[in-house]
Formats: structure tokens, sequence, C-alpha cells
């Protein structure tokens, strides 16, 4: 029951949010809404985490939802990301700020639908609905130039979430599977011939590398953060959403296993391509938003190389670095929120020197900015080193590629930081953190350290499920020396 | 109850009596009595009535009872022609509710137009119910001659009288090639109904395969017309267009309806008859080839639209086609997936054919997509409701039409045409930058026309609610509807 709980608490108060007439009321009853998730998920143990009600018997689709597993770790992460962004966007936001709410909640009732969808069919619907919040941010929020952005982000998705629809619905057919829940289709599914299976796989992979994003399928997501509202809240709801690692983790890799594995080279590839290039075209754009776009395809590269390298510890790294990302890349677009509430600019040029005026604001950022790039002790660490490492076991020169992004975003990160805080101060001498910016960067500070320091909770879940999923394959040997290497 | 035999195999005529009589009545009364009289309500008091006797008949045989032998076999009343008279009444149900009102604003209501709806809804179940190819030509004719008269039915208008003469010739056309089918498929077998063309054709030593392949494509070719396959949809956005708004309704959810109903026998009485062999092979190759093109053509054609009636004209046309894949995978579940699609599809363009009434100007007119352009914060609730019926008809969960589209898909799968279903799903995706680019300039684009004023009766109202109601809740809980066909019997035209 705490399952469905975790779905409908979110969409239940992003309606009330609607319909709610007085002011004050909002912000109290978002907070309410997103921690009561937050507190739901954490509690969400046992049997009163999983639900298992038919819902259309005819073509096998379940409410299968499991909140006990990798997914539910991963929404504990993104409830707790929702919390300050909320906060934010009650902040920034001046009109229909309701309206602005209602979305995040919504995106956030959708992110958990796709976590802890246990059933094929009932994880396209949330894949689907997920986007309608994000294209309501971009369209009632966002900038001048957010329609042709919109169009293209709408062309994307639904090109990717068809193509999937399609592999779904051949699915069941073709294998004789029972219904789409996980554990029938994985009954059946892997028995498929392994054409068959590459074919399924490459639409599947189409559609989670849309929403990754990795490259070639990433070019609308720096015009959709570009264009969002300048708070950066829609580019957190945004971020949450990106979700094409997991549902390669949890869906595409364990179903198809000799697709995965006939099309894992060019996975491995177009990984460490993005990681690479993402980087590259990182530290050639001045519009802070499109800087923080690029960097995080660059680790998306990183969580695909993960992945691709079918490997135990690669994949849980992988998802590790998707958890931690959430925390970093929300954080950046949260720190750029401020920063633009400061200057009214995206563009480099306009900041320089803020620590002075600043110490404390920019010490959070650069905390922030140190988990994104990798430092360890900080929450992207464990993943990313994990993600490379299961990397070396498939493909030496995809991991060399992954770890040059990884320095070579770190050597950006700093130079970054240098750009915004340092040097000359530039025009007024600005604000330092407001007691309500500390309340919103407080719990990305703390999930910032958590992650890092304490990884080994999510590991385990990520872990088992990796496992279970790699079971067809023969685990190998680098195992325990991947998980020495996290804790 | 228990009714002597005679009696309970005349039972599914029921439904055709309350439709005939209350066109009877309606039509006395509209000429005869003096000041204004409630046609609408008495009409649509009709095929509600109409409507209880066909859910009774469908449940008796979802619950196993024998099924009637209506007029010895030519009129069947199996799961097929149970779900697909439902789906037509409600569809006629909730286009006439809103009928009423837009004939007076358009001062156009005169009193047949209530009877000739009614008539119309009365061939639409003949013809869904045929089980034989005169019984299916009877049904044919009733409905078309009725339809022919209200897609003119906008006196004085240019568009109007076109849309009347094109869909009157080209429809007696397509009449005429259905016809020389029927006749060339007696030739072949001797038979006209489905069950013996189907057995005459499967028996052993049959010889005249080449003429019942030919009477096949004449057969097809002639309700191709009626249900708006490429190459025979020509007529299909013209007549959209000019016909007044409801009757667009009533033509795109009514008339297609039935028309797939028999072209949903027909096909399973002509492949049971053509066998797996050559011929048979053609007939689905030619039925494939002609689904891929609707497909193809209805979703691009509609991306070059203006008007937001064209455009839907446009959508029907690949909706059909998404239709097509249900005919194509053929037998019961066929049937069942096309029921289903057709549903969702009766319940989502009354929905959007609805707000479009509502929005349209005096002279039935204005519906461009500039004029529409800031609807969102000038009429939120028929920008919301226009919106709700675009999105499920673009296939989004978890409204309406997903679930059609889930159910066409994975049948066409299942019989492994996963060819055409891959390009239905391609097609889909260009669906959406049509419907997209309605919503957009719903709620992105500055309003830079007078207000667009908004119609409504309680009638229209109530049907817009009602059908925003069906987009919602049958997407979210379609399963009892899915259940009940899968425990209803399918006889179709071969078994």
């Amino acid at each position: 029951m705490i399952a469905a709980a975790i779905v409908l608490v979110p969409l239940a108060v992003a309606v009330a949010l609607l319909l709610a007439p007085r002011r004050a009321v909002h912000l109290p009853l978002a907070v309410l809404g997103v921690v009561a998730t937050l507190v739901l998920a954490l509690f969400a143990d046992g049997p009163a985490g999983r639900l298992d009600v038919p819902w259309i018997p005819t073509i096998g689709a379940w409410i299968a939802l499991d909140a006990t597993g990798a997914g539910g770790a991963l929404l504990r992460v993104a409830a707790l990301v929702m919390l300050p962004t909320v906060l934010w966007a009650a902040l920034r936001v001046d009109r229909h700020a309701h309206r602005f709410l209602a979305a995040l909640l919504a995106t956030l009732a959708g992110v958990a639908g796709i976590f802890l969808a246990r059933d094929l069919v009932l994880f396209y619907v949330f894949w689907d609905l997920t986007l309608l919040p994000g294209l309501a941010l971009l369209g009632g929020w966002g900038l001048a130039h957010r329609r042709a952005a919109l169009v293209k982000y709408l062309m994307y998705a639904v090109a990717g979430s068809f193509v999937m629809l399609l592999a779904l619905l051949a699915l069941r057919p073709l294998s004789g599977a029972a219904g789409y829940r996980f554990e029938e289709l994985l009954a059946a599914t892997p028995q498929l011939d392994p054409l068959t299976q590459a074919w399924l796989f490459g639409a599947f992979m189409f559609a989670f590398a849309v929403k990754l994003p990795i490259f070639p399928l990433h070019a609308w997501l720096v015009d959709v953060n570009e264009q969002n509202h300048p708070s950066g809240a829609a580019d957190v709801a945004g971020t949450l959403y990106k979700l094409g690692g997991f549902g390669l983790f949890a869906w595409a890799l364990p179903l198809l296993p000799d697709g995965a594995t006939l099309l894992a080279p060019l996975g491995l590839a177009l990984g460490a391509f993005t990681a690479v290039y993402a980087m590259a075209i990182a530290t050639r754009h001045t519009h802070l938003k499109r800087v923080l776009a690029y960097f995080s395809i660059s680790h998306m590269g990183i969580v695909a190389v993960g992945l691709f390298s079918l490997h135990l510890a690669g994949q849980s790294g992988a998802m590790a670095l998707l958890a931690a990302q959430m925390v970093t890349t929300s954080g950046l677009f949260l720190v750029a929120g401020m920063l633009h509430a400061r200057r009214g600019s995206f563009e480099l040029d306009a900041f320089g020197g803020l620590a002075k005026a600043a110490p404390a604001f920019a010490a959070v950022s650069l905390l922030v900015l140190f988990g994104g790039i990798g430092v360890p002790g900080l929450a992207n660490f464990p993943g990313e080193f994990l993600a490379v490492l299961g990397a070396f076991a498939a493909s030496p020169l995809a991991a060399t590629l992954a770890v040059m992004a990884a320095i070579g975003a770190g050597a950006f990160g700093v130079n970054l930081f240098q750009r915004l805080f340092q040097g000359e101060a530039k025009g007024a001498p600005t604000r330092d953190l407001s007691p309500l910016e500390v309340a919103v960067l407080v719990p990305i500070v703390a999930a910032t350290l958590w992650l890092g320091i304490a990884p080994a909770a999510n590991l385990t879940a990520f872990e088992a499920e990796a496992a279970a999923g790699l079971a067809a394959a023969p685990p190998p040997v680098v195992l325990e020396l991947a998980e020495g290497g996290a804790r | 109850m228990t009714l002597p035999p005679v009696y309970g195999d005349l039972m599914p005529l029921v439904p055709l009596l309350v439709l005939l009589v209350a066109a009877a009545v309606t039509l006395l009364v509209g000429v005869f009595a003096r000041g204004p009289v409630p046609l609408g309500g008495m009409a649509v008091l009709g095929v509600a009535v109409a409507l209880g006797f066909a859910v009774a008949g469908f449940l008796a045989g979802v619950a196993g009872e024998p099924l009637p032998r209506t007029l010895g076999g030519a009129y069947l009343s199996d799961g097929l022609s149970g779900a697909l008279s439902i789906v037509i009444l409600l569809g006629s149900g909730l286009t006439m509710l809103g009928a009423g009102a837009h004939a007076r604003r358009m001062r156009l209501d005169h009193p047949e137009l209530f009877p000739l709806l009614l008539l119309a809804t009365l061939g639409a179940l003949v013809l869904v119910s045929a089980g034989d190819l005169i019984v299916l030509l009877l049904g044919l004719e009733i409905m078309s001659l009725a339809v022919y008269v209200l897609s003119a039915w906008r006196e004085g208008s240019r568009t109007g009288e076109e849309a009347g003469l094109k869909y009157f010739l080209l429809g007696a056309f397509g009449s005429a090639v259905l016809v020389y089918g029927i006749a060339l498929t007696y030739g072949a077998t001797g038979r006209f109904d489905l069950v013996g063309i189907a057995a005459a054709g499967a028996a052993p030593g049959f010889a005249s395969g080449g003429l019942l392949l030919l009477g096949a494509g004449f057969l097809l070719v002639g309700l191709a017309f009626k249900v708006g396959f490429v190459p025979f949809h020509q007529w299909l956005p013209d007549v959209y267009t000019g016909a007044p708004t409801p009757v667009t309704a009533f033509m795109s959810v009514v008339v297609k309806t039935a028309a797939f109903g028999a072209l949903l026998r027909v096909a399973s009485g002509l492949t049971g008859g053509l066998g797996a062999g050559a011929y048979g092979e053609a007939f689905t190759t030619l039925l494939a080839v002609v689904v891929g093109a609707t497909l193809v053509v209805g979703n691009t054609g509609a991306l070059l639209q203006s008007g937001l009636k064209r455009l839907l004209a446009y959508s029907s046309i690949a909706h059909a086609g998404y239709v097509g894949l249900a005919v194509l995978a053929g037998g019961a579940d066929g049937a069942r997936a096309a029921a289903t699609y057709l549903l969702m599809y009766t319940v989502t363009n009354v929905l959007a054919l609805g707000v479009l009434n509502a929005v349209m100007g005096d002279d039935d007119q204005g519906d461009r997509l500039e004029r529409l352009a800031g609807l969102g914060r000038r009429q939120p609730w028929m920008a919301a409701g226009l919106t709700l019926a675009l999105v499920s008809l673009a296939g989004f969960p978890p409204l309406a039409g997903f679930v059609g589209k889930l159910a066409v898909f994975q049948s066409a799968i299942a019989s492994g045409y996963v060819v055409i279903a891959a390009i239905g799903i391609a097609s889909a995706i260009v669906a959406v930058v049509y419907y997209g680019r309605v919503v957009v300039t719903l709620y992105l684009h500055d309003p830079d026309h007078g207000v667009v004023g908004v119609h409504r009766s309680a009638g229209s109202t109530f049907a817009l609610v009602l059908a925003a109601l069906g987009v919602v809740l049958l997407g979210l809980f379609p399963g009892w509807w899915l259940d009940l066909l899968a425990r209803a019997p399918m006889v179709l035209g071969g078994a």
C-alpha cells in the first residue's frame, strides 16, 4: 500500500495545488507533499513496499510497484532533491507559482512511478506521463525561444517513447510471456533468439539514449535547459526525469541479455564519445545553463559506459552515478538560479569575484561543484569510479576516454569556479546567502556528503539488482576489487 | 424471461425498431407541431432506449446464452455486432446532444435533422450485424442515403453543397463497386452469406479462386470508400470540412464504426473463402498495402493543414489506418482490438469535435488555427477539453487513445505484421507534431483575433463532460471492456 501512496500522494498534492485558492497554503502544501513522499519512500520496506494488482488482464498489464529495490533507493534521492527545489521555486516564481509547484509535484509523482513500476506497460505509462509536466514547465514559464525548444523536446521524447512502445508491444507476443510484469518477462524474453533480441534492445536503447541523453540524441536537452525558467527549478525537474540509464538498468539490459551483448560495443562507443565530446563542448560555451547541460551530458556518457560494460561493478556504479548527479546537477542548477537572482544573467562574463562579497555562497557552490566533478568523498566519486572500473573490464579504450572526460571535468570545474567566484569583482557587490537560500542548499549539501561518504547502502541495492540482471552472463572476477574500492 | 424461440431470435431487431419509431415520431412531431418541441431530447431518448437493448443483448452473449439466429443467420448478433452497436449508439447519442442547439444557431433546424440522424444510426446497426452481403448492402444504403443529405445540410454554403455532392457521387460510386463485388463473389461461390462464402471457398475442388479474389478486391474497395482508406479517401477532408460540425462528428464516429464492422466481417469471410494459398495472400497483401498507405498519407496530410476541422479529417484517415491494423490482424483478436479502438476513438473524437463545435463562429466557420490562438487563456475549460482530446488522439497514456493503440498494435504484432506496425508507430510520431502544434497554438500563441465566443447548451455541455470523463476513465480502467470483449462470442463472418 505504501508503494501506491508514494505515487498517489504527490499526484494528489499536485491536483490540490491547482485547485487551492489561497497563496498562503501553496508552499506548505507542496513541502508537505514532498516530505510525505520522502518519508513514505524511507519506510517502504517489506511487503508494504510492494503492490501487485491486475490492471488490464487481457493485455497482461499489472499495477505492480516495488519500492524496496534499486528504484526505491533512487526515488529517495529524487524526493530529497525535490524538497529544496520546491522551496526555491516558491521563492523565485512570480506568475502562477502554484501551477509551477503542481508541475514539480507531478514530475515527482511520475518519476516515482518510473522508479517503482515493476510492470513494463505501467513503466511506459509513467515514462510518457512525466513528459507532460516538463513540457508545461517549459511552455508556461520558459524564456522567449521556448516554443522551438519545446517542439524539439517533444519530438525527441515522443520518437523515443513510441519506438519503445513498439518494442514493448512486440515483447510479449514474440516471447510468449504470461504478462508484462518483470518476473513474467524475465522468464521468457531472454530465450528469444539473439537477432530478435538485438532488434528489440535496439529500440529500447534508442528510447533510453534520448533520455540519458547521449550523442547523437542529446541536442534537445541543452535548448530546454537554456529556455527554462531562470530559477533553475524546472531544470531540476528535467534532471530528475533523465532516466534513460535507469530504464536500461532495470528493464532493457536484464530482459534482453543477448541483444545487450550484441549492441554493447555500440553503447560503449557512444557513451565514451559522449563523455569526452560533451565535456569539450562545455568548455566552449559562455551561457551557464548550457555549460551545465553539457556538463551533465558528459556524466551521462559515463553512466552509459558503466551500463554497457555489462559488468556488475560498472552497472551498479552507473546507478550510483545517476543518483549522485541528480543531487549535484540539480544543486548546480539551483546555484545557477541563485546566481541569476543576483546578476540577472547566465553569461559567464557577467560574473567574477563573487567570493569576496559572498564567501558562504562560494564555499557551498564549490562543494557542490566538487561533488559534481567526482572529488573523492563527495557524491559523484563512488559511482564514477565503479562505472569506469567496470568499463576497463569491457573495453580499456572506452574506459580511458571516460577517465579523460572525468579529468577534463575536474579541470573545467575548477576553472568554472574561478570564473564565477574569483578574480576581479564585476558590477555591484552581491549579498551572501539569505536564510532561505541556506535552507534550499542544506539538503543538497547533505546529500552530496551522504552519497560520497556512505554510498554502501545504495550500492548494495544496485548491486543486488545488477547481479540478478547479469545472472545470464557469468559474473566477472573484478567484483571484489570493485567492492573494495567503493568502501 | 423465456420467450418462444422465434421471438428470442427477433430480439436483436428491437434496437432497430426503437430507432425507427423514434425517427417516425420525431419526423411527425417536427413537421406538425406548432412551436418549439425538444426533438433532440426525443431522439436521444430513442437512442438511449436502443442502447439499453443493445447492452442487454451484448451482455446476454457474454453470459454465454446461445446466440439468437435472426432471419436465418442473415442478421448476426455476436460479440462484434453487440460491441459495435454500443459504440455506434454511444457516438450517435453524444453527437445528437449537441446537434439541436447547433442547428438552431446556424438556422438550419429543419424537422428532418433528427429523423435522418436516427435513420443513419439504424443503418449503421444493420451494417455491423450483417451476416449476408445483401443485408450489408441494405444497411450501407440506409445509412449512406441519410448521411448524403446530412452532409449537404448547410444550405447556401458553397462548401456545404460541394461536400454533399462530392459525398453523394463518390459514395454512390463506392456502392456501385461494392455491388459489383457482391455479384462477383456470388458468381464465384453461389452464396451471399459470409459463412457460406467461407465454406464454399474452403470446400475441396473449389476452382473459382481467381473470381473470388476479384470479388474480394471490389468488396474491399467499396468498403474502403466508406472507412476512408487511401487511396479512396479524397472525398473525406472536403466532406468533413463542408458538413455541419455535429454531422462531421457523426460521420467520423458512427459511419466509420459501422463501415469497419462490415469490413471486419467481410474480410473474415473472404479470408476464410480464399484460404491460405496464393489468393488469400494476395488479398492480405492488398489490405496491408492499403493500411500502410492510409497510415502514412493520413498523418502526413494532417501536417499540412491550417484548419482544425480539416486537420481532424486527415487525422481521422490516419486513425482508420490504425483500425486497419486490427482488420489486418483478423480473427477474433483483431475484432476485439478494432472494437476497443473504435470505442476509444469515438469518445475522443466526440470530445474534440464537440469543443470545435462550441468555438465555431455563427456561420460554422472559424476553425483556423490562428483564430484559436490563446484559447487557453480566454476559454480555459474549452482549451483543456480540446487538449485532452488531442493528447488522447496522439496516443499518450493513460488516456483512451493509448489503450486503443495498445490493443491494435498488439494484435497486429501478434499476427506477424511487425513491419506495418512499425510504419504505424513512425507515423504516430509524425502525428504528435500536428496535435502538438494545435496545443502550442492554444496555449503559447498570443491571441491576435477578437474574442472567440463559446456556444453552449445544456445538452452539448453534458455531452462534452461525458466524453471527457470517458477519455480519462476508459484510459485508466479499460480492463472491464476488454474483459467483456474477451468473453463475448465472436462469430464474425467465417466461423
